[in-house]
């Protein structure tokens, strides 16, 4: 009995555990796998594999693959994402579909793993998706993008990262702004208009914190300011005491977050707890209400905001979605929903004017498509870039509003 | 200077949540000889169903953890009857099947709660305590008294009971244990429940701390293992030290290296392991894997 209790076996197999839980706790190929094939497999068995290189008369329904984190760190993202662009493709369907066709929408889930996503890139081009609505994730969108390029898959991505624009393929759009646009509106308002020269960073290391660092950075150099503390922190940081003690001792005027809603929430949190009084700035998931739960409606008062889509209330169609979004999720629509909602719709609105056409044709007609949505008007680039502003909002009594 | 203690407070703050898991992770090794890798998992449904008595049934702070001690205290009674086969025969599955009991888990608390997550108010709401410029939050003074009192209670069950004792001599040889009337199999089972409560301790104690979400037991666990290994895999004090060493490392670790600090972190906890395996109160007795 006792042999079966091998000391050494054991540990050896504790320590490739230990590694199997250190590299899942960012990314589970494996596991995670499991979790994105069991939905969109049923749903792509029971449909009609080649949906997709199906003839413009053809009834069959039109597959678009939804990829986004439904599981991990970034899910709420990814649920948002999700809901968004069912939203608009159930319009689309209850209003007769895409020239007679229906639309199927499935989602896979990328755990916001830039491995998953590749391989979730091959799955829906083998599987006759002929579209894809993308992930923010933005290194997940880079991994995805040359795979998604041979494929010739058009895709529309919630990413913001400029290196996304960089790769000018003609497959890639971006249902937003770049954080070059983002950050060079924050810098304007705060510096040029507000005049606030004492300005202290805090960013984590990951692929948007990286890109926010870089583009508002690059922003103040522009403008002569130099950060009084620049402070880098990681994704899996939970206490900030030591970079918020620093940026205290820097006292500044304002403080930037390059940070995602969850751990940008618990910097605030923690700032005040230590005794910094002045207001954070940063770009759009400083607007949500995640951020605004996690750190307390009282901690975010004044929170500087660049985001393409302040709030619900802000024009007739962005009332619309709100209500309709509401009806559907029971829950309050906020950015990325709206993000979706306008690519999707974009991508819709280009199958129908290009009548059913997919691979470059679609990418081009999607490129042609001038779109006046919930962000603003689009009118994609080279890039795929197709919204170039954003507006600056406060938090205000727990809610984002326009600045004055 | 005003850093460095500041560092200190946040280190200990933290820490005391990892010692808390740690304990969890080396009472059930300590018994078993078995890695519980679905120890994080707990600690995540322990601040679910914390948070879920706490925000919607309203029902006091203290009242919800003891719900969610009891709630997932049963669940590591399942993990442990699930599992039970397994025991004496083979170990390397029962390690797996804790892995698959994480992911389980992970994958329920989606199903029920969404994967969105939620954010919990603080249940100690007052102002930080101001000690010449360093600030101490009244709420981690709580967690910290929590942990110590939990490592006392734990001492005196396992030194001073009568089951207590039984589990300590089912650690040392297990044979000898059956062979004296000791139910193995029980005393499996309370320190899987009890490891289970400490991880709803620490979950329902880092919820209003942190964000709970169904992925937050992933770094909670990795870094509540590392402080066990690093106390002494096995040592309830050990646990504890641990612990708190491993928040101080992370929060100096953070203000040096900035973004490379989670790489330092585990260089430095990699070179400490190195230069004494046993952690700082290995004990040799209850090496029983």
């Amino acid at each position: 009995m006792h042999s079966l209790r091998n000391p050494r076996r054991s540990a050896a197999v504790g320590v490739a555990a230990v590694l199997t839980l250190l590299f899942g706790a960012c990314s589970a190929p494996g596991a995670s796998e499991k979790a994105a094939d069991t939905p969109a497999d049923a749903a792509a068995v029971s449909g009609s594999d080649q949906a997709g290189s199906a003839s413009p008369g053809s009834t069959d329904p039109i597959k678009i693959a939804v990829v986004d984190a439904q599981s991990g760190q970034l899910s709420s993202l990814g649920a948002w994402e999700s809901k968004g662009a069912k939203l608009a493709v159930d319009e689309w369907n209850k209003a007769g579909g895409v020239n007679g066709r229906q639309i199927q929408l499935d989602v896979f889930d990328d755990q916001g793993d830039p491995t998953v996503g590749t391989n979730i890139a091959k799955k829906i081009a083998s599987e006759g998706y002929i579209a894809m609505i993308g992930t923010s994730e933005s290194a997940v969108t880079l991994a995805m993008a040359p795979v998604l390029a041979e494929e010739k898959i058009p895709n529309i991505t919630s990413g913001q990262s400029p290196a996304l624009a960089e790769l000018k393929t003609s497959f890639l759009f971006l249902n937003g702004p770049t954080s070059v646009t983002y950050d060079e509106s924050l810098a304007k308002h705060i510096v040029d208009e507000k005049g606030i020269k004492k300005i202290a960073m805090i960013s984590n290391n990951g692929g948007y914190g990286k890109g926010e660092h870089d583009a508002f950075l690059a922003a103040l150099s522009a403008r002569g300011v130099t950060p009084v503390a620049d402070q880098v922190v990681t994704m899996e940081q939970k206490d900030f005491s030591a970079a918020l003690t620093k940026i205290r001792e820097a006292n500044p005027d304002l403080i930037f977050i390059g940070s995602e809603e969850v751990e940008a929430g618990l910097i605030v949190k923690q700032a005040r707890d230590l005794g910094i009084t002045v207001p954070f700035a940063g770009a759009a998931p400083q607007g949500t209400p995640v951020y605004i739960d996690t750190a307390g409606a009282k901690n975010v008062e004044g929170t500087i905001v660049s985001s393409p889509y302040l709030s619900n209330e802000t024009s007739d169609a962005s009332k619309k979605f709100a209500e309709a979004y509401k009806a559907a999720y029971n829950e309050t629509a906020e950015l990325h929903g709206a993000k979706a909602y306008d690519g999707t719709n974009i991508f819709l609105t280009a199958m129908k004017t290009s009548n059913g056409a997919t691979g470059k044709a679609l990418a081009d007609a999607v490129r042609a498509t001038k779109y006046n949505g919930l962000l603003g008007d689009f009118a994609f680039d080279e890039s795929g870039v197709g919204i170039f502003a954003t507006s600056i909002g406060v938090i205000k009594d727990g809610k984002l509003v326009a600045a004055s | 200077m005003q850093v460095f203690f500041q560092t200190i407070v946040g280190g200990l703050s933290i820490g005391a949540i990892y010692a808390l898991v740690a304990m969890g992770f080396s009472l059930v090794y300590r018994t078993m000889g078995l890695v519980n890798f679905a120890h994080g998992n707990v600690v995540m449904i322990g601040a679910y169903v914390a948070s879920t008595f706490y925000m919607t049934t309203q029902l006091p702070f203290a009242v919800s953890m003891v719900i969610a001690i009891v709630v997932t205290g049963l669940i590591g009674v399942v993990i442990e009857w699930v599992l039970r086969p397994l025991e004496n025969r083979d170990f390397d599955l029962m390690l797996i099947g804790t892995i698959g009991f994480g992911i389980v888990l992970e994958a329920l608390a989606t199903i029920i709660w969404g994967a969105t997550g939620r954010a919990v108010p603080s249940p100690v709401p007052a102002e930080p305590l101001n000690l010449l410029g360093i600030r101490v939050r009244t709420y981690n003074l709580v967690v910290l008294g929590i942990a110590a009192v939990a490592m006392i209670l734990l001492m005196l069950f396992l030194q001073r009971t009568k089951r207590g004792s039984a589990m300590q001599a089912v650690a040392m040889d297990y044979e000898a244990a059956t062979a004296v009337g000791i139910h193995v199999g029980r005393s499996n089972a309370i320190a899987f429940a009890i490891g289970a409560g400490l991880a709803a301790l620490a979950g329902g104690l880092v919820g209003p701390l942190l964000y709970v979400s169904p992925a937050m037991g992933g770094t909670l666990g990795i870094k509540g293992f590392a402080a066990a290994i690093l106390g002494g895999f096995g040592s309830i004090p050990g646990a504890i030290v641990g612990g708190l060493a491993i928040g101080l490392l992370d929060g100096f670790a953070a203000g040096q290296f900035q973004g490379y600090s989670e790489v330092v972190v585990f260089l430095v906890f990699t070179a400490l392991i190195m230069i004494r395996p046993t952690g700082i109160f290995g004990e040799r007795t209850v090496n029983r894997a």
